[in-house]
């Protein structure tokens, strides 16, 4: 018999199989947990260094000595770099994602489950190799995460420009094939696994995000690949794909000629801007699902958060040029970029209207997970309304290269962004570690991280529009820029208590881990498959879980039924 | 002793648009990803099922492959039209020097990865043939009107990269180096990236041939056979598409 014999075929497998080489979805989802965590630490570091770096340019870091310029803008690349590949694209996708699209859509594993592991090796050897340029001779690359050429393609144009540039486009490369890797076996799971009678329209929106942001990974990350191969010509081959002729480097003139690095800047866009989505898709479907568990009701606008999630995606690809006003580009182009961009104003306000509608008038259980995803819908508020602004041609002129454009990103795609992860990770940890987060620390990691998020970045807004420029290391001889001291101390202070109030995170993640109280099966009451009983016995690998739906992802407070709320493989009524 | 034609799956062309044939009208409100074996323990692992993901996960591979080379043909056609800025003069100037193309060589190696395809088609056909056998737990006879299909496919394709690789030789021979101007770097980044997609073709189909070596069960070598015919057939389009730019775009 097959069936007998495969049943319990993972756990006859070696240690070092079960939980290193582990082709099972919740090893490789942990995996990918803990790679992020580890990168975020390494940014948030970096973050700490720049800001301190800031306020005071001559302080001795402790071990590192005083920051120079040239370590300034490696670790803004590095900083960058790290935190959209490593931890925004990475831990709300493919690490969640891979966790808990098989459980939630019924079935017992991704649907190859190896090309999800060598996904994960694939993305752990990208970090290795990136973390690699911080010792080798020059340092990291400091050409931003951009990496715009002709700074990015000239070996000679700085201290990082070398090897540490080498390295960087090695490293993105090879997350390109990792991401390719983990989206294909998504997009097979969603259309071929789902469990009997999970129709489309009867999957948790975590599931339909993370299904859009496969398709958008798959568009995107092809398009990035075939740059950095371009770049990487640039630079070894002598190709000028990016290079223009007549530039003269610490006085010696560049061989290439005739390349255009537009070129590089529409590319790097054309994926970047999806890139923004595939970050912050998947935190609006966590945010959607948890909004509903939490206030007992079903999501407000199902079909409308369905197609808000995929007109997003579909837009995404049409607004690449609103990175570009400032580089050049035709007027009637201009227009064209920030219409489209004005655009996803609509399907976004569908999203944020039905989060709150969804909220309105429910019986809201005030735990930790629900409010950082209320968190979510205040900074993405908060960061979206500058969107509208930047997408004018004539105001992005003036706050492109100043401190609004990162105050804009910084709170709608960073801080909205981890405020999904975290709150994923409060929700989702019971399923994951089988034990409870103290909850306790969880409010008081949260109030601290929200106040924190805003006193840093709302600050910044004002000096962009005063007209800080961004991305320099020291500014503090421009008498204009001085007079700005005061708000640029304010935000460091700021920076350095919410990053330490991190720290309350990672106690009570490492605490919980090992001491916290055993969760129950369904601790939060949640209708979705993940937390079925028999979804827990396939723990061992491949079992025979073969639910049968039988209703949607959020019906809690169902008319006329006892229990307020209904599990999707409950006995059809 | 069950009956064998129970245990026989018959294979079923997947319509457009997911579900599949194997759905239950009775059950259509429900849909989902089922495929009518429902209730069998072994579903995961069942034929049909791993036939038709592998299937989803190469069109989905495809998708990806035809982005790249669709950015890569953008890039040609504009760097072609518009030419380089000239900072002295103020304006666009064309710079794309026509390439020679050795026609001769580019058609063989076209016909050549043509045959390539048609015999893996033939070797796809043979292995069909044989998967009931396999499906009642027999080992597939050999039969002797069988070629072996998939080692010549294997030499074809060999075949086509060494001609491609006889195609920059003689560039190179008229001096046409990859950094020598727009139109060479083009016509290699565009050739190279197709024979780079192409080897990973070679290489899955050397993994497939050599079934037993690296413990495939038949069934494996098939589905490995199929969704690599499916990109190699695409390949050998995408080669046509290429060859036509080349062609009548600067040259």
């Amino acid at each position: 018999m097959p069936s007998s014999t495969t049943l319990n075929a993972e756990s006859r497998r070696s240690f070092l199989r079960r939980n290193l080489f582990s082709t099972d979805h919740k090893m490789i989802g942990r995996q990918y947990f803990f790679l992020s965590l580890a990168a975020v630490l390494v940014g948030a570091w970096l973050s700490l260094l720049m800001r301190i770096h800031l306020v005071w340019p001559h302080a001795a870091i402790p071990f590192l000595g005083e920051i120079k310029p040239e370590n300034y803008l490696a670790h803004l690349t590095m900083h960058g770099t790290l935190m959209v590949f490593f931890v925004l694209s990475t831990v709300p996708q493919a690490g969640f994602g891979t966790f808990f699209l098989p459980l939630q859509l019924g079935t017992q594993n991704m649907a190859f489950p190896r090309l999800s592991a060598a996904g994960f090796w694939t993305a752990l050897t990208s970090f290795l190799v990136l973390m690699a340029a911080f010792v080798v001779p020059g340092g990291a690359s400091g050409a931003g995460w951009t990496q715009y050429p002709p700074l990015s393609a000239l070996a000679s144009a700085g201290p990082g420009q070398g090897l540490g540039t080498d390295l960087w486009l090695l490293s993105i490369g090879l997350f390109c094939l990792s991401s390719l890797m983990s989206a294909v076996g998504f997009v097979a799971t969603t259309v071929r696994h789902r469990a009997p009678g999970m129709t489309w329209m009867r999957m948790p929106l975590t599931c339909w995000s993370w299904f859009v942001t496969s398709i958008l990974i798959l568009l995107a990350f092809g398009i990035l690949l075939a740059a950095v191969i371009l770049l990487m010509l640039d630079r070894h081959a002598g190709t000028s794909f990016f290079l223009p002729g007549g530039l003269l480097i610490s006085g010696k003139a560049i061989a290439n000629s005739g390349g255009s690095p537009l070129l590089w800047q529409h590319l790097f866009w054309f994926f970047g801007h999806p890139e923004v989505y595939i970050a912050i898709l998947p935190a609006m479907g966590v945010t959607s699902h948890l909004l509903s568990v939490f206030a007992r009701k079903p999501v407000f606008g199902y079909k409308a958060m369905v197609g808000a999630t995929l007109a997003i995606g579909a837009l995404g690809f049409m607004v690449w040029g609103h990175h570009m006003f400032v580089s050049g580009m035709n007027p009637y182009a201009g227009f064209a970029f920030s219409t489209l961009t004005t655009a996803i104003a609509v399907p976004s306000a569908i999203k944020t209207f039905n989060w709150v509608a969804t909220l309105y008038g429910g019986r809201i259980r005030y735990a930790t997970p629900l409010l950082f995803s209320a968190g979510f819908v205040s900074l993405f508020i908060t960061g979206g309304l500058t969107g509208p602004i930047l997408a004018q041609p004539a105001l992005d002129t003036y706050l492109h290269d100043t401190y609004f454009v990162v105050a804009h990103f910084h709170l709608i795609m960073a801080m909205a962004g981890l405020f999904a992860v975290f709150s994923a990770t409060y929700f989702w940890f019971p399923r994951m570690f089988g034990r409870m987060m103290n909850e306790r620390l969880g409010r008081l990691h949260f109030w601290i991280t929200l106040f924190g998020a805003y006193a840093i970045f709302v600050p910044m807004h004002l000096l962009g529009i005063a007209g800080h420029p961004r991305r320099y290391s020291d500014l503090s001889g421009v008498q204009y820029v001085a007079a700005m001291a005061p708000l640029q101390k304010f935000i460091t202070l700021a920076a350095i208590v919410t990053i330490a109030g991190q720290l309350i995170f990672l106690v009570n993640l490492f605490w919980s881990m090992r001491r916290g109280p055993a969760a129950e099966t369904n601790p939060w009451e949640c209708g979705t498959l993940e937390w079925t009983p028999a979804s827990y016995a396939t723990n061992e690998g491949p079992g025979e879980w073969r639910p049968q739906v039988n209703h949607g992802p959020y019906e809690y407070n169902v008319p006329g039924v006892e229990q307020d709320f209904i599990m999707q493989d409950a006995p059809a009524s | 002793m069950p009956i064998i034609s129970d245990r026989v799956e018959i294979e079923r062309k997947p319509k457009l648009g997911g579900g599949g044939p194997g759905k239950i009208p009775h059950r259509r409100g429900f849909g989902g990803g089922d495929d009518g074996d429902r209730g069998r323990p072994e579903d995961f692992r069942s034929r049909n099922q791993r036939m038709r993901r592998y299937r989803i996960g190469m069109a989905v591979c495809l998708v990806s492959v035809t982005v790249v080379f669709v950015a890569l043909t953008f890039l040609y056609v504009f760097r072609l039209g518009k030419g380089r800025y000239d900072e002295d003069a103020h304006q666009w100037v064309r710079d794309w020097i026509a390439l020679k193309l050795p026609y001769l060589q580019l058609w063989a190696n076209s016909l050549v990865l043509l045959l390539s395809s048609a015999t893996l088609e033939l070797a796809r056909r043979a292995m069909e043939k044989k998967e009931e056998f396999a499906a009642m737990g027999i080992v597939p006879p050999r039969m002797r009107r069988d070629l072996p299909w998939l080692a010549i496919t294997l030499l074809l394709g060999f075949g086509f990269l060494a001609g491609q690789i006889i195609v920059w030789n003689s560039l190179r021979h008229q001096g046409a180096y990859l950094v020598s101007n727009p139109s060479r770097s083009y016509f290699y980044l565009l050739t190279g990236t197709h024979a780079v997609h192409l080897a990973g073709g070679l290489l899955a189909l050397l993994v497939a041939a050599g079934g037993r070596l690296f413990a495939l069960k038949f069934e494996s070598q098939k589905i490995a056979v199929e969704v690599t015919s499916w990109y190699w057939h695409y390949l050998a389009f995408l080669w046509f598409g290429i060859f036509a730019l080349v062609h009548f775009a600067g040259s």
